[in-house]
């Protein structure tokens, strides 16, 4: 027998109003500038470029970041250190790209440590920094919201002590591919971001993974009862989101060529946060949606792309964002949503009554 | 509430030692180890002083303010992330109103109310009736008021009236009688309008918390939010209203911090926000929800401020050590409330409920 759609339960899903939202922006841009669709290739460096590229490209390290963040809303939780995470990943990553300045005194194609060293070590200390906020909300049964804020406020003062309060800058080439180089026609963070995202997908929907955290994140006690270790379940999650975190460090830091301590991964955690919940996560934990949040960080890095297209004022960005958000959580929010599925069903029994009749 | 019975009032010392006030205490105590611990090697060069005591305050008054109305906001069981970008607002519409403009400094002042206060209780509407969680719905304040910050203007503008000269450099001087007159006390200690505002906001907080019927609904709200509904407690009414007062709070944190620095500027008070919730939380304030007092705000914005002031009469660290300082304060504190409450829930005998934001 074949499934009929169920227009009510679409109404219901927040994920449907995601793709509703990015479709409306798009077609609003259709309509007043085609030439934003356009995409063309160039040979000399091999890209692909276009502003829809440009948007997926750009909203990486967002994607990224986010992948962690639906994880931890889903167990009812927030992560606030991935903004400061990103920016001690990338003070990391410029320290160990330091130069012998005895024999060079400009930036260039050297280091001294090896490359390896340059990836590894940045991922590890997140790693780490992940399993100490793991750490004190498994074990310590803190609130996840209070127990990130302490390396949020830490974790550019780290950062900046890291580095010494300094800027550094390289033009190491091996470490430009990361974010500025191109894998298949497209730019490296799209791969990068693709690969994180199909790994996360498979890891918690091929094994039960995602189903202990959706249980751990609607109630924690009956998932303990019924033989879930939510604390190991915690405790995962924050570590890979801090290991995300730091991948996105490297993303960022790579575009610059140098570290930034200051603005590095400034609101990311915002602009993650609101990726999940824009893409249907509800914030109370419980079921999640990793294409939702991908939607979600996309739809957000369109409106930046947006503003910067029409050449509205850079600073002017989080106007228009909070605008355009604003009607998508109000949209997505209980009430509005309760009305479009009554009233749906409520045609399907007018039409049934018809029939009937 | 002349028809409510009220109980036999209590002996001071029974009240004063009720154990649900030991957070405050702990955050006192840890308080007066601090300024000890500064106080030891550093009590010749003046850091005992009434100077650097009123200090404090003059510095730190802006923060105080609003963390009085985030105290409100937090025992619901809410949180504001807007504070620091409507303060910012605030300070943007008072310069570009009267140096730009030429309009009177207060009306500039009332208008900034208006927006702020508005703001507020319009966050909150949303919040309750559209059911979307405060941590989105104030974040996309947040963006709105720093958007809007930025379309007024990107740079930072000097403000020049008479009033606010006036009211900026107004002062009370602390006298002592000396040969028979009243001379200033040496070094000179003094305290200005900001934080006799601070002061005034902290009364009214105090009142509204602890005397009246809103402050009740405050407390019920946060400690169950379905009970208070259940009971027939205005929920609604007193969530809308506690942000409004939130909104109320930016905005004269915005105006002092205006008086403090006399200029406007779209990213003034960036992260301001999170430095408010951690002066909260180490006043004892839960972010659960349901306990908190206002007494203990004011200690943690004390405590808050002494760190930068340890790191300026050390001289030789770097001030993103403060940073570093505050996030162990705030580790040390979330501890000891952990500690706390573990052994107290002993006492009665129940487990913990898992945690839960």
């Amino acid at each position: 027998m074949k499934k009929k759609l169920d227009f009510s339960a679409i109404a219901r899903s927040k994920v449907t109003w995601a793709v509703v939202a990015e479709a409306l922006i798009l077609l609003v841009c259709l309509f007043v500038r085609p030439e934003f669709f356009s995409i063309s290739y160039q040979p000399s460096t091999g890209m692909l470029y276009g502003n829809l590229i440009d948007i997926i490209n750009r909203s990486s390290e967002i994607t990224i970041i986010a992948m962690g963040m639906t994880l931890v809303i889903a167990l009812g939780g927030t992560d606030l250190s991935v903004g400061a995470l990103v920016a001690v990943s990338g003070a990391i990553a410029l320290k160990f790209l330091r130069w012998d300045v005895t024999i060079y005194n400009t930036p260039g194609d050297y280091t001294v440590y090896s490359f390896a060293l340059v990836i590894i070590v940045p991922l590890v200390v997140c790693i780490l920094m992940g399993m100490f906020n793991g750490f004190l909300i498994s074990k310590g049964e803190m609130q996840p919201i209070i127990a990130t804020l302490i390396l949020m406020v830490c974790g550019r003062g780290i950062a900046q002590i890291i580095t010494n309060g300094k800027q550094f800058t390289t033009q190491y080439s091996p470490f430009r591919v990361i974010g500025q180089g191109s894998i298949l026609y497209l730019p490296t963070p799209i791969i990068i971001t693709a690969v994180v995202v199909a790994a996360v997908a498979l890891f918690v929907r091929k094994t039960a993974f995602g189903t202990f955290v959706e249980s751990v994140g609607i109630n924690r006690k009956a998932s303990r009862l019924s033989g879930i270790n939510a604390q190991r379940i915690i405790f995962i999650v924050f570590t890979l989101t801090g290991f995300l975190s730091g991948i996105s460090g490297l993303i960022y830091s790579s575009r610059i060529m140098s570290n930034d301590s200051n603005n590095a991964g400034l609101n990311f955690e915002m602009d993650a946060i609101l990726a999940v919940v824009i893409g249907g996560t509800s914030m109370t934990g419980g079921k999640f949606s990793l294409v939702g949040t991908v939607l979600g960080s996309i739809i957000i890095r369109t409106i930046v792309n947006l503003v910067y297209y029409f050449g509205i004022a850079a600073e002017a960005t989080m106007a228009f964002k909070a605008v355009i958000i604003a009607v998508v959580i109000v949209l997505q929010s209980e009430p509005v949503r309760n009305y479009f599925a009554k009233r749906s069903s409520a045609r399907r029994e007018a039409v049934k009554g018809g029939a009937k009749a | 509430m002349s028809n409510l019975q009220t109980a036999p009032r209590q002996s001071l010392w029974t009240r004063v030692t009720n154990p649900k006030f030991i957070m405050v205490y702990a955050t006192i105590g840890l308080f007066l180890l601090i300024y000890l611990f500064g106080a030891i090697p550093y009590g010749d060069v003046g850091f005992t002083t009434l100077r650097t005591f009123t200090t404090l305050f003059v510095d730190n008054a802006y923060y105080g303010i609003s963390a009085i109305g985030m105290t409100m906001v937090l025992i619901t069981g809410g949180i504001d992330l807007s504070v620091g970008a409507v303060a910012s607002l605030t300070g943007m519409l008072i310069a570009y109103g009267t140096t730009v403009m030429g309009i009177h400094p207060l009306i500039c002042m009332g208008f900034a109310l208006i927006v702020g206060v508005g703001l507020g209780l319009l966050m909150g509407w949303v919040i309750h009736y559209l059911n979307v969680p405060p941590f989105i719905t104030t974040l996309t304040g947040m963006f709105l008021a720093r958007g809007v910050c930025s379309l007024i203007s990107r740079e930072s503008i000097e403000i020049n009236h008479p009033l606010i000269d006036d009211l900026a450099s107004w002062k009370i001087y602390f006298m002592q009688l000396k040969d028979g007159e009243w001379v200033k006390i040496k070094p000179s200690a003094y305290i200005n309008l900001n934080v006799i505002i601070f002061f005034v906001m902290l009364l009214i907080g105090i009142y509204l918390l602890q005397r009246t019927r809103f402050g009740r609904n405050i407390y019920a709200i946060g400690g169950s939010e379905q009970s208070a509904k259940l009971m027939g407690l205005p929920v609604g009414r007193t969530k809308v209203l506690v942000y409004g007062f939130n909104g109320l709070c930016s905005v004269l944190a915005g105006i002092t911090y205006a008086l403090y620095v006399k200029s406007g500027w779209n990213l003034s008070l960036q992260g301001a926000e999170l430095d408010v919730i951690t002066c909260a939380v180490i006043g004892g304030t839960l972010l659960t929800g349901g306990v908190g007092y206002m007494i203990g705000t004011l200690f943690g914005v004390m405590l808050k401020g002494l760190i930068p002031a340890l790191i300026t009469f050390n001289g030789n660290l770097l001030s993103w050590w403060g940073k570093i300082a505050t996030g162990l304060l705030l580790l040390l504190f979330i501890c000891i409330q952990r500690i706390v409450v573990k052994t107290t829930d002993r006492r009665k005998g129940k487990k913990r409920a898992p945690v839960k934001s």
